[in-house]
């Protein structure tokens, strides 16, 4: 046994002290000027390289913060009042965002992207109030559904692909209540987001039972089971449904006929923000084609609202080939505010129809 | 001891090592591997390396992380050991009652505490950043620390202690020459234990970072929409051959628990 | 006479009293401040009827608690965490026990060193990436399944992600250092002199290892009990990714409150009511570990 000597003990406080000191060290990398923003990690901006290309364009950086889940985004401009310039804010949750005031109405007139981007979507009830923008649709997707091109021939087209006993046990499926009900209604031939026979609901989910194998909650996750083939087929977001056929994974994608669902993302300017100028700044290259692009071919992206970029895309790219269909963006239900109460009775159903499963 | 019961205790730890290693050995493997969805079998490439080495945040995670545990792995390790003396060596008013407040944070699931200290630090202006994050690994690692350090202790007696200071020690020189070295096993056991807590408290890093800062807890967790990518691999690869590496060295100076 | 050494051992035991407020005052302090108050607002939280954050219309109420009885599903899914702890843990105890003792006394010391800090090392990574890594090794196709085919051709998958196996894999794996190492803490403070002796008087080592060793290793046992089953409980990460449609337990439920929907007030007094549970049950089983060493006097 070693003995502490005082000399050891010493040594012992020197090293306390270093490490007491250590965090003084570490770099703060936020400098005065500095666009804050707040995004799903992963989500094409924080790209080390297109954040460097920004920054030789107009001298700004650009530093990112993220959320886990819309809640925790408005959560944290919340809390975190002044602390970011720029945010990622689902079409959902823009009315609720402006309401709060925790986004500030956008002069679109500094935003020379704005007039190329899908009307549709930039001038949705959801954007805009009056003549007042709140949020500038930036990327849309769909939620659908993959399946194994080896094992399930030919790729089905109805959502009851997923309760069909031929993938007994084959299935995985998305850990998130509101999309669960979702899925359920839509396969009971109800309104997607406001059900009226929420106990049919719940009996088709609780159907679900032999076909699930797991539940996955970082699209990552259930890439794995595929590439691994421990499953079959599952519903999925666009975007990574691309990235996978871009990595020779044998999936096709397809909106259910039934109904597929729709989404968009909108970039709004964080209320009580330091740096308005530079957020619309980096706003605007991120709409630009020269970003979305490099995004694309890196994989992953959702489909440009900037219509402009969507020509530009590559010719074999996912979101041409597939997103490009005007039918495939005809055919999409898009998600409405569902409020608290609602996500919690959806939230407390699903746990009902979880627990049986075990 | 008889030697058969000796070989099976030698087989038994290494059974048990097998174990412990076997999701390590694989993490490594994979960070070898080409395939971003671990696939087997395994394509050999070092491109989750050249893509950790293009990923400067990735690379100031890990070191903001490693400092941040090493930090809480002193603090809590002399806290801890500090505290356990007090619960095991004293009698007096409260004694159980802090004992039982140990269990409350380690049940407490992260996702709450991490909340509660979010709000916490919202309302009393502490702030979020490193040192929010610093306070947090320490205080949840505290319990930890005293509770190992107090499992040494508990099996020893007061024997040692007595005779020195019957021979006519001083205080201070019983409790650094005889009193440090005797628990120094779980000393050490604490504060490898609360490097590893502050390394995996992927939650509260989480919600206690300040916008811009990172460690690579609050990467991992960020990432639960897309996944992450085998470079998360290559760095705790880096992480655990460089421990191990220290580890081996370490063990050929100091020999925890021989008897005295 | 008899007054003046009363009032001497009264006025000892006081500096000893303060002595022991002194040497825990730092470590509770840190606690008091950082984990104590704020999990004071949280208890705070688990009666208001919505989030502070939302517009002030929060109000007291008994309701979060009461939905724990008035949702079967929440009992159900309590006593289907309280049941994998319990296993976990008992399975902790079991090997935990025997590497502990094995690593004091049937390794030389260098070895021993270096093995102590082997056991220690795999968990200075992130247990997500660790978890991730039991996804690789157990999944049909997996490292496992190739090993076993290799060993026996044509056996066919394993077929063990997925299941309740899977996730009591996971989190022996993730507790069982800690149970190995109090263990092995204990066994360090047997002497041999004891062991000796009880040899010499003709006991036989199950008896030895029954009367003199279980015994002396008890406070290290419970430690690592302690450590092993309140986290147990309260675990979502590995029952979720291992444990695919029976993954659904108290832990995830709690985690949904705040990454679902974000109603923390449940969410709260859902882990309250755990906690309150945990307590319970280690205040019934702490005889059981209490320190046996006056046994052997």
């Amino acid at each position: 046994m070693v003995s502490l000597t005082r000399r050891r003990f010493g040594q012992f406080g020197l090293a306390a002290a270093a490490t007491l000191a250590a965090p003084a060290y570490i770099r703060r990398s936020i400098a005065a000027g500095d666009v804050r923003m707040l995004t799903w990690k992963g989500m094409g901006s924080d790209f080390p390289d297109a954040v460097e290309k920004f920054r030789a364009e107009t001298g700004i950086g650009v530093v990112h913060d993220y959320f886990t889940s819309e809640l925790e985004m408005l959560t944290k401009l919340r809390t975190n009042p002044g602390a970011y310039d720029v945010a990622l804010v689902n079409f959902v949750f823009v009315d609720q965002a402006a309401k709060q005031k925790l986004i500030e109405p956008l002069d679109v007139s500094k935003l020379t992207q704005f007039q190329y981007l899908q009307p549709k979507l930039r001038d949705s009830k959801y954007t805009k109030n009056g003549d007042t923008y709140w949020g500038v649709a930036w990327t849309w997707g769909s939620t659908g559904i993959i399946s194994n091109t080896t094992k399930i021939k030919p790729t089905p087209d109805s959502i009851q692909a997923l309760w069909d006993p031929a993938h007994a046990g084959r299935v995985t499926f998305r850990d998130d209540p509101v999309e669960a009900v979702s899925w359920a209604a839509i396969a009971t031939g109800q309104d997607m987001n406001f059900p009226a026979d929420l106990k049919l609901v719940k009996e088709k989910l609780l159907a679900l039972k032999p076909q699930i194998q797991t539940f996955w909650k970082s699209s990552g996750e259930c890439e794995q089971m595929f590439a691994a083939e421990t499953v079959d087929i599952s519903p999925m977001w666009s975007g990574s449904a691309g990235r996978m056929r871009k990595r020779d994974i044998p999936v096709d994608y397809f909106a259910p006929k039934e109904g597929g669902i729709g989404w968009f993302d909108t970039l709004a300017v964080a209320a009580g923000t330091s740096n308005q100028e530079g957020a619309l700044k980096f706003i605007d290259y991120l709409q630009s084609p020269e970003f979305f692009i490099g995004w694309d071919e890196r994989g992953g992206a959702p489909a440009p609202a900037n219509l402009e970029t969507q020509k530009q895309l590559p010719d074999d790219s996912f979101n041409k080939t597939v997103l490009g269909d005007p039918k495939h963006f005809e055919s999409l239900i898009f998600m409405e505010d569902l409020g608290d109460e609602k996500r919690q009775e959806y939230l407390d159903l699903w746990e009902d129809v979880k627990a049986t499963f075990g | 001891m008889s030697s058969s019961i000796r070989l099976l205790g030698q087989a038994l730890v290494t059974l048990v090592i097998g174990f412990l290693y076997l999701p390590i050995l694989v993490m490594i493997a994979m960070a070898f591997n080409k395939s971003p969805y671990y696939q087997l079998p395994i394509e050999w490439s070092l491109r989750w390396f050249n893509d950790l080495l293009a990923d400067q945040r990735l690379q100031e995670a890990a070191v903001n992380s490693v400092l941040i545990a090493t930090a809480t792995a002193v603090i809590a390790g002399a806290l801890g050991t500090l505290a356990a003396l007090g619960l095991a060596r004293y009698r007096f008013f409260g004694r159980g009652f802090l004992k039982a407040l140990l269990l409350p944070p380690i049940a407490i699931p992260w996702v709450i505490i991490g909340c509660a200290m979010l709000i916490l630090a919202f309302w009393t202006g502490i702030g979020r950043g490193l040192h929010a994050i610093l306070i947090s690994h320490v205080a949840l690692s505290l319990p930890y620390a005293i509770m190992v350090v107090g499992s040494r202790i508990a099996g020893q007696g007061t024997a040692c202690e007595e005779a020195a200071a019957t021979l006519g020690a001083n205080p201070r020189q019983v409790a650094l020459r005889i009193t440090l070295p005797l628990i120094a096993p779980g000393i050490v056991a604490a504060s490898l234990f609360s490097f590893a807590t502050s390394f995996d408290m992927f939650v509260i890093s989480y919600f206690l970072a300040a916008p811009g800062q990172t460690t690579l807890p609050v990467e991992i967790y960020a990432s639960i929409k897309e996944g992450f990518t085998p470079v998360i691999n290559v760095v705790s690869t880096i992480l655990i051959l460089v421990s191990f590496v220290l580890a081996v060295l370490i063990s050929r100076l100091h020999d925890f628990g021989t008897k005295q | 006479m008899t007054g003046a050494i009363v009032e001497n051992r009264q006025s000892a035991d006081r500096a000893s009293a303060w002595r022991g407020y002194a040497l825990v005052s730092p470590a509770y302090l840190w606690l008091l401040l950082a984990v104590f108050l704020p999990l004071s607002a949280m208890v705070y939280f688990s009666f208001l009827s919505s989030n502070v954050f939302d517009s002030g219309s929060a109000q007291f109420t008994l309701g979060n608690y009461l939905s724990f009885i008035r949702r079967p599903v929440y009992p159900i899914l309590l006593w289907r965490s309280v049941l994998l702890g319990i296993i976990v843990t008992a399975l902790c105890c079991f090997i935990g026990l025997f590497a502990g003792l094995a690593l004091a006394r049937a390794l030389p010391g260098r070895a021993r060193a270096l093995v102590f800090m082997l056991i220690l090392l795999p968990f200075w990574t992130s247990g997500l990436v660790r978890v991730f890594s039991w996804v690789v090794v157990l999944r049909t196709g997996g490292v496992l399944d190739s090993f076993v085919n290799w060993l026996v051709p044509g056996a066919g998958p394993t077929g063990i992600l997925y299941t309740y196996t899977a996730i009591v894999i996971g989190l022996v794996h993730a507790y069982l250092p800690y149970m190995i190492i109090t263990c092995y803490l204990s066994a360090l403070a047997i002497d041999d002199s004891i062991l000796d002796a009880a040899r010499s008087l003709g006991a036989t080592w199950p008896r030895v290892f029954r009367r003199v060793v279980l015994p002396l290793m008890l406070p290290g046992l419970g430690v690592g009990a302690v450590l092993t089953f309140v986290p147990v409980v309260g675990s979502f990460m590995e029952p979720r990714l291992l444990g695919g449609r029976s993954g659904t337990v108290f832990g995830t439920i709690i985690e949904d409150q705040f990454t679902a929907v974000f109603n923390w007030p449940l969410g709260a007094a859902l882990s309250f009511i755990m906690l309150a549970v945990v307590l319970v049950i280690m205040a019934i089983s702490a005889p059981l570990l209490r320190d046996r060493r006056e046994m052997l006097k």
